[in-house]
């Protein structure tokens, strides 16, 4: 216990230290800081989305309780601050843990923040409040939290059911802010109340989102802009020729593909690009429940035939990274190792070694040369969904399976999913926290909402429990990954590829750091500012 | 609109000969630019009858070593980025767009023609509520409706056929109906009638042949326009669906993302997709001016 | 004619019941709902916060009963509220009808001003080579895909000038006001401007061929005479017509246009409406675009009984 408050001690110096070095040359207060939104959010609760789109133009709104360093692109347990939270520690049995909360801090309407604020917002997480969010997609992270109790008004503890680390790596996330207990859900749609260093101002749907600077943060000093205006752009062209013609200061975060940056690198040279990976996962959905796939011999053989290297040459020009269901090092913090990744049937370097065996494996199903096996893959009609597609549906051909792309309009393909309506699906999963927990519940577990594929498998079951609980990382890495090879091998939902984005701004524009395994928690850009 | 005496018509315009080919000739002496159009869309066509001899490579297989690859002598229209072969994704294409182009005149024509006769040809209240449907039909705004459509029936080759032919109804069967009831006054069709002919076969005989000149006039018109509307509903995100090349798509894809980088992924559809429209117009223009000639220029 | 006033009249409220019909059922058909979308971007469903949504929205109702709450606040003027933005539907829609009627009257002018006079132009110089150009250019006009139109005007202005004609919400000079709708109406009036120049073409010349001008010539009229005050004066009525058809047709056109340009007009709203299943807002607008585009048609009815005594009034 002490040696954890050892740690929040030295992550605190280390914020101060983080901060004077990225920030070196004495940051300018003022400016608005123009960006290109990618397409207009349903609404600006985020606790209601599932979506970066409502997290980038909200998270400056909000504090969390803890929030991962906003300036070291890798999230890990390392990289937690405080926020809200001045400090945090765990009972000895590892099932309290227990915030001392900031004194002095107020929401934008004036009332000040109490530890009854956190209980409200993690009852409406838990559900287990009066009023209900329209929407709640993650409460499955909550599900081993029994209670969340106030301790005067500054201090609040989380009591769980069993030891969770994990725990940590949620409540730091971009999607989990604290709401204040006087706004309605239903008004936090509409009109957000925070108390974070931007002040919602406006939201026209389809038009744009602005910000204001929060002249009474916490943080003195900050924030360095004095507001953000985000202008909704759904066609990409015509959001990146603004770009380049100089109208808004900054991309979406990455939301630039790997071709068209060489074509804004061309078009204006000064401008500063950085690629990441973005923690989403292209997988193919197997429907298990009924043929052909229910056939293990035709996974695999499904799972063999993939040539993941076409894919990243053909969508990234080389630059995404193949691994399993946790994100692959090195921004990764749980992927498998290479060599062990190499074992994996499908994984190894020679593909046409590997289509032999998966055509011996079709035979043995009773397909062949003269006998194909018609599939419709089934997908989103968004190019990030169907361009992989289009690449699976060529890759089968060379094992005796003639695809069918089967494009689906977004608002039929969850119910499509979930009526076990496919045979294949092309989908991409979003990791918001680079966290075994988070992936492993989510997709594979029983009975999770997620788990489109309903794979299900007790012995598997019991060995995320059992990563859950360790609390030391150089032991828990090596569990989860026998659990993610073992996914890998039961072709639960093989991954073929994780993405990777650009993100471009201006020269002048400092202070901005796009994180390098999550796409969900690096917006808060209360101390972004610009040299101008 | 009474008929039309093409031999007429024509030997007004100073065609003596009458020979079949002489007279083709001599039209298309007289309306170049018709010919022109004429010549694109025989090219249009025979390409998509014999596109499988024509394209070099198969326009659906992937090759990822040879992606965004220059116009070549290998690859005269270059590669996309799946290393597909632009010249034969456009080759393949014709099809595609024929398809739409002429199986959405078609199905709108078929049923507006069916709804136009017998709605000037039973008038009454049959004729009240045919006339209200298409008044319901025409004052949708057309893309609209084709977007309304193609979300409720998905995006596909036939839906998007579906979607781009209803909108047409109401504008063939107002033709179709004019001409029926102005054609039912005319003394043929009161002898026919008085010689004891049924009125189906009066209509099918008599009526529907002397509507025909206007009904191809309006279909050729439309052919132009519904392969357009195929490439607004593509850019929209509704077109037909990946892998089939379809010319709208591919423009609208790659003109997002390609048009500096790999050009020829956009100069190369994009003319394709303007040169059928305008071989079509220009066609269309010269039936016009042959089969109506009211509007004769 | 009053009795033929009345029965138009009639006529004209059956066509807008009946499209309200339609685009109340249509809408249903179309498979998912704004429940399932927004649950589409949770990536999951629980089926019990689904069934509370819906009963929030009202869309567990029957069909029948929900028709009569929206056609009856419609009549009313009450337009119920979005289920995307939970903001009332009118205060959504209203503010962004001028941006599209600016945009669509300036293509309209734009389609005029140059359709108008090159076709009279064709017209006059019929078969020479002027005329062939003409043609050829207002047919290539009609042949380009109009986003791909419109892309091109971006990248190249873009390229050559560095700048964006994309829209300005706060014009500072009544030149950028103009210059933020001019770009985009010239692109979308140029495609229109191909159709009423055909239009002026062949309405010019069937005009031309009547007596009445044969005579006018044999009186010793000047060309100038013939062909702009008594031919194109006769001319024009068609012109108008179509004109006003073209209104509803340009729909199309700006929906595409508003997307490319960025533009947050009505057009696009109504296109981004449909994809989430925003029913109030696709119902009141198809209405009020209905009621627009009917009553057009309806006003050049009119026109053409005051103006041409040779239609017959009985439909």
């Amino acid at each position: 216990m002490r040696s954890v408050w050892a740690l929040a001690a030295m992550a605190a110096l280390s914020v101060l230290t983080a901060s004077t070095t990225t920030l070196a040359g004495e940051p300018k207060q003022g400016g608005v800081l123009r960006m290109y939104h990618r397409d207009s959010p349903a609404n600006a609760s985020i606790l209601e989305g599932a979506t970066y789109s409502v997290n980038v133009p909200f998270m400056g709104v909000f504090n969390n309780l803890v929030i991962y360093d906003q300036h070291i692109a890798q999230n890990s347990p390392d990289t937690l601050r405080p926020d809200l939270a001045e400090s945090w520690s765990w009972s000895s049995d590892n099932k309290k843990l227990t915030f001392k909360l900031r004194q002095g801090v107020k929401w934008h309407d004036g009332k000040p923040f109490t530890s009854a604020d956190v209980k409200c917002t993690f009852d409406l997480l838990m559900g287990k409040s009066q009023q209900k969010l329209r929407q709640n997609p993650r409460k499955a992270w909550y599900s081993e939290v029994n209670d969340v109790t106030p301790n005067g008004d500054f201090e609040v503890s989380f009591d769980l059911k069993r030891p969770q680390p994990s725990l940590l790596a949620m409540l730091a996330s971009g999607y989990t802010p604290v709401y204040p207990c006087h706004v309605s859900p239903a008004d936090m749609r509409t009109h957000p109340i925070g108390t974070g260093p931007f002040k919602f101002v406006e939201f026209k749907a389809n038009e744009s989102i602005k910000l204001t600077r929060n002249p009474d943060y916490w943080k003195k000093g900050l924030p360095y802009l004095d507001g953000i205006e985000y202008t909704i752009i759904t066609n990409r062209s015509t959001a990146i020729l603004a770009f380049v013609a100089g109208k808004f200061d900054m991309t979406f975060p990455t939301h630039i593909t790997i071709p068209l940056l060489k074509d804004i690198k061309s078009q204006a040279p000064n401008a500063v690009c950085v690629v990441e990976p973005t923690n989403v996962s292209t997988n193919i959905i197997v429907n298990s429940t009924s043929p052909p796939f229910d056939n293990i011999d035709i996974r695999r053989a499904m799972a063999m035939a993939l040539d993941r290297k076409a894919f990243v040459d053909i969508l990234f020009e080389g630059q995404a990274d193949i691994g399993g269901t946790m994100l692959p090092p090195p921004q990764g913090i749980w992927g498998m190792p290479k060599d062990k990744l190499a074992t994996i049937p499908g994984y190894g370097p020679d593909v046409n070694a590997s289509r032999e065996e998966a055509k011996k494996l079709m035979q043995k199903a009773g397909y062949g040369p003269d006998k194909h096996l018609a599939v419709k893959i089934s997908t989103r009609n968004i190019a990030e969904y169907r361009d992989p597609a289009v690449i699976l549906i060529d890759q089968l051909k060379s094992i005796y399976i003639d695809g069918e792309l089967d494009v689906v309009e977004t608002a039929n393909w969850f119910p499509k999913v979930a009526r076990k309506d496919y045979m294949l699906g092309l989908n991409l999963t979003g990791n918001s926290v680079d966290d075994p927990d988070q992936s492993f519940y989510e997709n594979y577990s029983c009975g999770s909402e997620r788990n489109y594929t309903n794979y299900c498998n007790k012995e598997i079951e019991k060995l995320f429990d059992a990563q859950s609980q360790e609390t030391d990382i150089g032991k828990r890495k090596p569990l989860v990954w026998d659990i993610d090879k073992k996914l890998q091998e039961d072709v639960a939902r093989p991954i073929i590829f994780h993405a990777r984005a650009g993100t471009c701004w201006q020269p002048y524009v400092k202070g901005v750091t796009i994180m390098s395994n999550s796409s969900y928690n690096g917006f808060r850009y209360e101390d972004v500012w610009l040299d101008k | 609109m009474a008929t039309i005496d093409y031999d007429l018509e024509l030997r007004r315009a100073g065609a003596h000969a009458a020979g079949g080919w002489r007279r083709v000739l001599f039209l298309a002496q007289r309306h170049v630019l018709g010919a022109a159009g004429l010549v694109i869309m025989t090219l249009f066509v025979v390409t998509a009858i014999f596109a499988d001899f024509i394209a070099r490579y198969d326009p659906l297989t992937i090759d990822a070593a040879g992606a965004l690859a220059r116009p070549s002598l290998t690859h005269w229209m270059g590669t996309d980025s799946f290393g597909r072969d632009v010249f034969s994704r456009i080759i393949h294409g014709s099809r595609i767009s024929l398809a739409v182009g002429i199986g959405s005149t078609a199905l709108g024509g078929a049923i507006g023609v069916i709804v136009g006769l017998t709605s000037g040809y039973l008038s009454g209240w049959v004729d009240l509520v045919f006339q209200r449907i298409s008044d319901v039909l025409q004052a949708l705004p057309l893309l609209v409706l084709a977007l309304i459509m193609t979300a409720a029936l998905g995006p596909s080759l036939p839906n998007v056929i579906i979607a781009i032919a209803i909108p047409l109804i109401p504008t063939v069967s107002r033709v179709v109906r004019a001409n029926t009831l102005a054609l039912r006054e005319l003394p043929f069709v009161e002898a026919a009638k008085s010689i004891g002919m049924s009125e189906v076969r009066i209509a099918l005989r008599h009526v529907l042949p002397n509507t025909l000149a206007p009904l191809i006039v309006l279909a050729t018109a439309q052919l132009g326009s519904t392969i357009l509307t195929e490439a607004s509903l593509s850019f929209l995100g509704l077109g037909i669906p990946e892998p089939y090349p379809s010319w709208g798509r591919m423009l609208s894809e790659s003109a997002a993302e390609y048009v500096r980088t790999a050009p020829w992924l956009v100069i190369f559809p994009g003319i394709a997709i303007s040169l059928a429209v305008f071989g079509a117009n220009l066609f269309g223009d010269a039936l016009r001016d042959i089969l109506d000639p009211r509007q004769r220029g | 004619m009053f009795a033929y006033l009345v029965r138009r009249l009639l006529l004209m409220l059956v066509t807008l019941f009946g499209i309200s019909v339609v685009i109340f059922f249509l809408l249903r058909i179309v498979p998912g709902n704004i429940v399932d979308i927004l649950f589409a971007a949770a990536g999951y469903v629980d089926p019990a916060d689904k069934a509370n949504l819906e009963k929030e929205l009202g869309i567990d109702q029957p069909l029948i009963l929900q028709y009569w709450h929206w056609i009856s606040g419609f009549l009313r003027g009450d337009f119920g509220y979005s289920y995307v933005s939970e903001k009332p539907a009118l205060q959504e829609i209203l503010p962004r009808i001028p941006i599209t009627a600016r945009l669509a009257g300036l293509a309209l002018l734009f389609s005029a001003s140059i359709g108008i006079p090159l076709g009279v132009i064709s017209a006059v110089k019929q078969g020479t080579r002027l005329d062939y150009a003409l043609r050829v250019v207002s047919l290539s006009g009609l042949s380009l895909p109009s986003f791909w139109l419109g892309l091109l005007i971006l990248t190249a202005s873009v390229a050559m000038f560095n700048r964006m004609p994309i829209f300005n919400p706060n014009p500072q000079t009544w030149l950028e006001a103009f210059a933020t709708y001019a770009v985009p109406a010239a692109a979308v009036g140029f495609r229109s401007a191909a159709l009423t120049m055909r239009i002026t073409r062949s309405s010019m010349l069937e005009v031309l061929r009547q007596d009445y001008i044969r005579t006018a010539r044999a009186k010793g009229a000047s060309d100038a005479t013939v062909n702009y005050q008594h031919a194109l004066k006769n001319a024009i009525l068609p012109v108008i017509t179509v004109i006003g058809i073209e209104a509803a047709f340009l729909i199309g056109g700006l929906i595409v246009t508003e997307t490319v340009f960025n533009i947050p007009g009505v057009a696009r709203f109504l296109v981004e409406a449909i994809r989430w299943r925003d029913y109030p807002i696709v119902q009141n607008l198809v209405m009020l675009i209905a009621v627009v585009v009917v009553s057009a048609n309806f006003i050049v009815d009119m026109l053409y009984a005051v103006f041409d005594p040779r239609i017959r009034y009985t439909d």
